[in-house]
C-alpha cells in the first residue's frame, strides 16, 4: 500500500515533537526512519499507527485520506519496542487475539484461526512454541511472536519500533534478515523506526534521516551514505 | 519527495480518533460518577451522620456530655491503653524485623506468617483466646488470681487484646524497608567501630523513620478503635474497663444518642487526622516506605 | 551483626505472649472439648444459622467489594478529576474509622427513621435490622481491600499492551474483557478473599444495625460473646474454632492463587 504523509506536525503541549513533514512511501517499500532520540521518529510512526493524532496535516493510504481512521481501523500490524505481548496468553492466543476480536460477522472460523497462527508460527520459524506464555521465551523470540501477531490481522502495512532495539549483536544480525525475508515474502510496505544508523542502511530500501522534529534526507542507502545533505546527516552516518 | 497532488476534497473532517486507551467520555464518566457516588454513600454519608448526630442538640450538648465522669474515665483508658500498646508493637515490630532482615536461619517464612497470623482472626476470637487463657476458669488464671493479679476484665487483659489485633503493623511495614536496604551500611558502621546500638540509632534508625512512623500512625489508629476483642476481655465495667468504643456502645444502648455519637465524632476525627498524616506520609516520603504501602 | 539474643529474644517473648499462647489456650479447649462436643455445639440450629449467615453475607459483601473495588481503583488511576485525591484517602476511612462508630453510623442512617433508611422504606425495602444491614456493613468494612490490591496492578500495566490490542483491530470493550481483566484478576482474587475474611470475623460494625435476631440476624462472632456472658467457655470456643478453620482455609485459598498467578504471568 502506498502510504503519503503532508505536512504532519504534532505538539506535545508547548514542545514540538514534528515540524510539518511529508513523505511518499511507495507501495511494498522497506523504510527505514532514522535518527537520535528525539527526532521525531517514533511520533511519525505512531501517527501512521493511529495511535498518536497529529497536531496538523494528512495521512493518505492508497490515495485515500486515512487521518480520521480510528486505531483499530487502519489495519497497520504495528510492533512495539516492548513487544507488549499479552502475558497471560499463550504464544497461539497471543497470536490469534485480533482474528478472535473481530467482530462475530466476519471473525473466521475456528479451524481457519488455528490453521493460520500455525501457518505463522511456521513463517517465523518457531513452530513448536504454540503452548509456552511469553515470559518462558528469549527476546528473540519474543521478538518474532509480536511479528507474527501483528501479521495474523492479514495487515496493509507494517510498523515497527525500534524493533531489535532490545537484542545483543548475534540475534540481531538474525532477526534483521528474517525481517527482511517476511517482507519480500509478504511484500508489505514496511517502515521501522531505528537509532542504529548500521541497522538502518542495511536493511531498508529507503532511508529516513531524522532530526529535531524534521526530515534532514530521505534516499537509497548508498545515496546518502555518499552524498549527505546536510552536515547533520554526514556526521550521524559516519558515527 | 514532492507529490505535489494535494486534492482539493472536502474540508477538514473533525477527527474521530479516540485514544487507544481509553475508554469514551461517556463511560468515563459514568465510572467515575459510580465511583464518586458509591464511596459518597458508603464513606462519606456515616461520615457525615456522625458528626450531624453529635451536634444535634449544639456543641454545649456535646461537649458536655464529653465531661461526664463515665465518658472522662473512657478516654483516660483508652490513652492509657494505646500509650501503652503502641510501644510495645513498636519496639516488637523492630526487633522483629531486625531479627528477620539482619540474621538467616531457617523457617523465616513461618515465623513471618505467624506475625500476621493476627490479622486474618476474627477480633472476637482474639478475645476469647486471651479470655480462655487467663480467665478465672483457667490454670494460669486462677494462680494469677490468686495472687491479686487479674488480667481479664481488667486493664493488662485489654492492652493484652489490642497488642494481639494491632500485632503485625509495624514489623509489617519495616521488613520490606529493611530488606531493600540491605546491611551494608550497617556493616559500614561498625567496621568503624562503633557499638551495635550505636549503629542502629545513628544508621539504621534514620533509614526506617518514616516507616516506622507509618506503621506506628496505623497501630494507633486501630489500637484506639479496637472494639471487638475489647468488648470480650473488658467485662465492660463502666468506670473501670469501659474504653471509647465500648462507652458508645453503652451510650448508645441507653439511647444516650448525643454522648454516644459525640465520642464517636471524637474518634472520628481522630482517624481523620490519621487519614491525613498518612496521605502527607506517602506522598512526601513514598520512596522511605515499603513498596507494599497498601494494606 | 550484633543484636541476634535481644531482637530474638523480643520477637519469640511477644510472639508466645500474645500470639501462641492464647491461640494454644483455644485450641486446648477445642482439644479438652472434644470433636464431639464441637460437633455438637456447631450443629445446633443457632449456631448453624449463625455461621451460614456470617458465612453467606461475607461472600455477597465481597462480591460487591470486587466489583466496586475495581471501578475504584480504575477511576484512582487512569481519571483525572478534581477530588481524586480526596477520593483516593477516602478509601482508606474504613480501615482508619473505629468499628463501633461505623456500625452505629450507618444504623443511624438507615434505620427506619433515618435518613437513608427513611428513603429505602417508602419503597418497601427495610435495611437496618435485616441481612441487608449486615450486608451493608460488611461491605463498608471489607470496602479498600480490593482496590488496595488492585491499584497497583493497574498501575503498572505498560500502554503498550493496551495499544497492542487496539492495532490487532480489537474494540475497547474486548481489550478491557480479555486483556486487563485477566491482569488484574489475582490481585483483585487476593483483594476478594482478603475482604472476606475480614467479614467473616467482623463484629463491632456489624451489632448495632444488624438487630440480632436469633436465626435471622445473628452473626457468629456475636454467639461467642452471648457464650461468654453466659460462662459457656466450651461452646465459645468451639465456635471460635470453628470460625478460625474457615479463616484458614481462605488465607489458604490467598496463597493458593498467588502461587498459581505467580506461576503463570509470572508476578502477582
Amino acid at each position: 500500500m502506498h502510504i503519503q504523509i503532508d505536512e504532519i506536525a504534532k505538539d506535545f503541549g508547548t514542545t514540538t515533537a514534528l515540524h510539518p513533514v511529508s513523505l511518499s512511501i511507495p507501495s511494498g517499500a522497506l523504510v527505514a526512519l532514522l535518527g537520535p532520540s528525539g527526532s521525531g521518529k517514533t511520533t511519525l510512526l505512531r501517527i501512521l499507527g493511529g495511535l498518536e493524532l497529529r497536531t496538523s496535516g494528512r495521512v493518505m493510504f492508497n490515495g485515500q485520506d486515512a487521518t480520521g481512521l480510528l486505531v483499530q481501523e487502519r489495519r497497520a500490524g504495528f510492533v512495539f519496542q516492548s513487544y507488549a505481548l499479552f502475558r497471560h496468553m499463550t504464544v497461539f492466543e497471543n497470536i490469534a487475539y485480533g482474528l478472535r476480536a473481530r467482530p462475530r460477522a466476519n471473525r473466521p472460523p475456528k479451524a481457519e484461526i488455528e490453521r493460520r497462527v500455525l501457518r505463522l508460527l511456521d513463517l517465523i520459524q518457531l513452530p513448536q512454541i504454540a503452548a509456552r506464555y511469553p515470559t518462558q521465551l528469549s527476546g528473540g523470540q519474543r521478538q518474532r511472536v509480536a511479528l507474527a501477531r501483528a501479521l495474523a490481522i492479514e495487515p496493509r502495512m507494517l510498523l515497527l519500533d525500534e524493533p531489535f532495539g532490545a537484542l545483543d549483536a548475534k540475534v540481531r544480525k538474525e532477526l534483521c534478515q528474517g525481517l527482511r525475508n517476511i517482507h519480500d515474502e509478504t511484500g508489505l510496505t514496511t517502515v521501522f523506526v531505528t537509532h542504529d544508523q548500521e541497522e538502518g542502511v542495511e536493511l531498508a530500501d529507503l532511508v529516513v534521516v531524522m532530526s529535531m522534529g524534521r526530515i534532514e534526507q530521505i534516499g537509497k542507502p548508498a545515496d546518502i551514505r555518499a552524498r549527505p545533505a546536510t552536515a547533520f546527516v554526514r556526521d550521524f552516518i559516519r558515527a | 519527495m514532492s507529490d505535489v497532488t494535494l486534492p482539493t476534497g472536502p474540508a477538514r473532517r473533525p477527527a474521530r480518533y479516540r485514544s487507544a486507551t481509553a475508554e469514551p467520555p461517556a463511560a468515563r464518566l459514568t465510572l467515575i460518577a459510580v465511583a464518586v457516588g458509591g464511596l459518597g454513600l458508603l464513606v462519606g454519608a456515616p461520615l457525615l451522620i456522625v458528626f450531624a448526630e453529635a451536634l444535634v442538640g449544639g456543641w454545649a450538648a456535646a461537649v458536655t456530655s464529653l465531661a461526664s465522669r463515665d465518658a472522662q474515665s473512657a478516654i483516660r483508658l483508652t490513652l492509657l491503653i494505646t500509650a501503652i500498646a503502641v510501644p510495645m508493637n513498636a519496639v516488637f515490630g523492630i526487633a522483629a524485623a531486625w531479627f528477620i532482615t539482619k540474621f538467616d536461619f531457617r523457617g523465616k517464612a513461618f515465623l513471618i506468617t505467624l506475625i500476621d497470623l493476627p490479622f486474618s482472626i476474627s477480633p472476637v476470637v482474639a478475645g476469647l483466646c486471651i479470655v480462655l487463657l487467663f480467665g478465672a476458669n483457667s490454670a494460669l488464671g486462677s494462680w494469677l488470681g490468686g495472687n491479686g493479679y487479674s488480667i481479664v476484665f481488667a486493664v493488662p487483659g485489654i492492652v493484652l487484646a489490642t497488642v494481639f489485633v494491632t500485632f503485625p503493623f509495624v514489623a509489617r511495614e519495616l521488613i520490606p524497608v529493611m530488606i531493600e536496604q540491605g546491611h551494608a551500611e550497617e556493616e559500614a558502621a561498625l567496621t568503624l567501630g562503633a557499638s551495635g546500638w550505636r549503629t542502629f540509632r545513628t544508621v539504621t534508625l534514620p533509614n526506617i523513620r518514616w516507616a516506622l512512623l507509618y506503621g506506628t500512625l496505623l497501630c494507633t489508629a486501630r489500637a484506639m478503635g479496637e472494639f471487638g476483642a475489647v468488648a470480650v476481655v473488658s467485662g465492660k465495667i463502666r468506670g473501670q474497663t469501659a474504653t471509647m468504643p465500648i462507652t458508645i456502645e453503652m451510650f448508645y444502648n441507653e439511647y444516650l444518642s448525643v454522648a454516644a455519637f459525640s465520642m464517636a465524632a471524637l474518634l472520628t476525627g481522630f482517624a481523620l487526622l490519621t487519614l491525613m498524616l498518612k496521605t502527607a506520609l506517602e506522598l512526601r516520603h513514598a520512596d522511605a516506605l515499603s513498596a507494599t504501602r497498601r494494606h | 551483626m550484633p543484636g541476634l539474643g535481644l531482637s530474638a529474644g523480643i520477637t519469640f517473648a511477644m510472639l508466645t505472649l500474645v500470639v501462641a499462647l492464647p491461640i494454644g489456650a483455644l485450641l486446648w479447649q477445642g482439644a479438652e472439648f472434644g470433636a464431639f462436643g464441637i460437633w455438637a455445639t456447631i450443629n445446633r440450629d443457632r449456631v448453624r444459622a449463625a455461621l451460614w449467615l456470617s458465612f453467606r453475607l461475607s461472600f455477597l459483601a465481597a462480591c460487591f467489594n470486587l466489583v466496586f473495588g475495581v471501578i475504584l481503583a480504575w477511576v484512582l488511576v487512569r481519571y483525572r478529576f478534581p477530588g481524586r485525591r480526596i477520593l483516593d484517602a477516602a478509601v482508606d476511612l474504613p480501615f482508619a474509622l473505629p468499628t463501633a462508630v461505623a456500625g452505629i453510623a450507618l444504623t443511624a442512617l438507615y434505620a427506619p427513621n433515618g435518613v437513608l433508611g427513611g428513603l429505602t422504606s417508602q419503597i418497601g425495602w427495610q435495611v437496618a435490622y435485616t441481612p441487608w444491614g449486615i450486608w451493608l456493613a460488611l461491605v463498608f468494612v471489607g470496602l479498600p481491600f480490593v482496590t488496595r490490591t488492585v491499584q497497583p496492578v493497574i498501575d503498572e500495566i505498560e500502554p503498550e499492551v493496551e495499544e497492542a490490542s487496539a492495532t490487532l483491530g480489537a474494540s475497547r470493550w474486548h481489550a478491557l474483557r480479555h486483556v486487563i481483566a485477566p491482569m488484574l484478576m489475582p490481585a483483585a482474587l487476593t483483594g476478594f478473599a482478603l475482604s472476606l475474611a475480614r467479614a467473616v470475623g467482623e463484629y463491632g460494625s456489624v451489632i448495632f444495625i444488624a438487630g440480632n435476631i436469633p436465626l435471622r440476624t445473628e452473626i457468629a462472632p456475636l454467639l461467642i460473646v452471648i457464650q461468654l456472658e453466659e460462662y459457656n467457655y466450651g461452646a465459645a470456643g468451639a465456635i471460635g474454632l470453628a470460625m478460625l478453620a474457615i479463616s484458614f482455609t481462605m488465607l489458604l485459598t490467598i496463597n493458593l492463587i498467588q502461587i498459581w498467578s505467580r506461576r503463570r504471568i509470572g508476578h502477582v
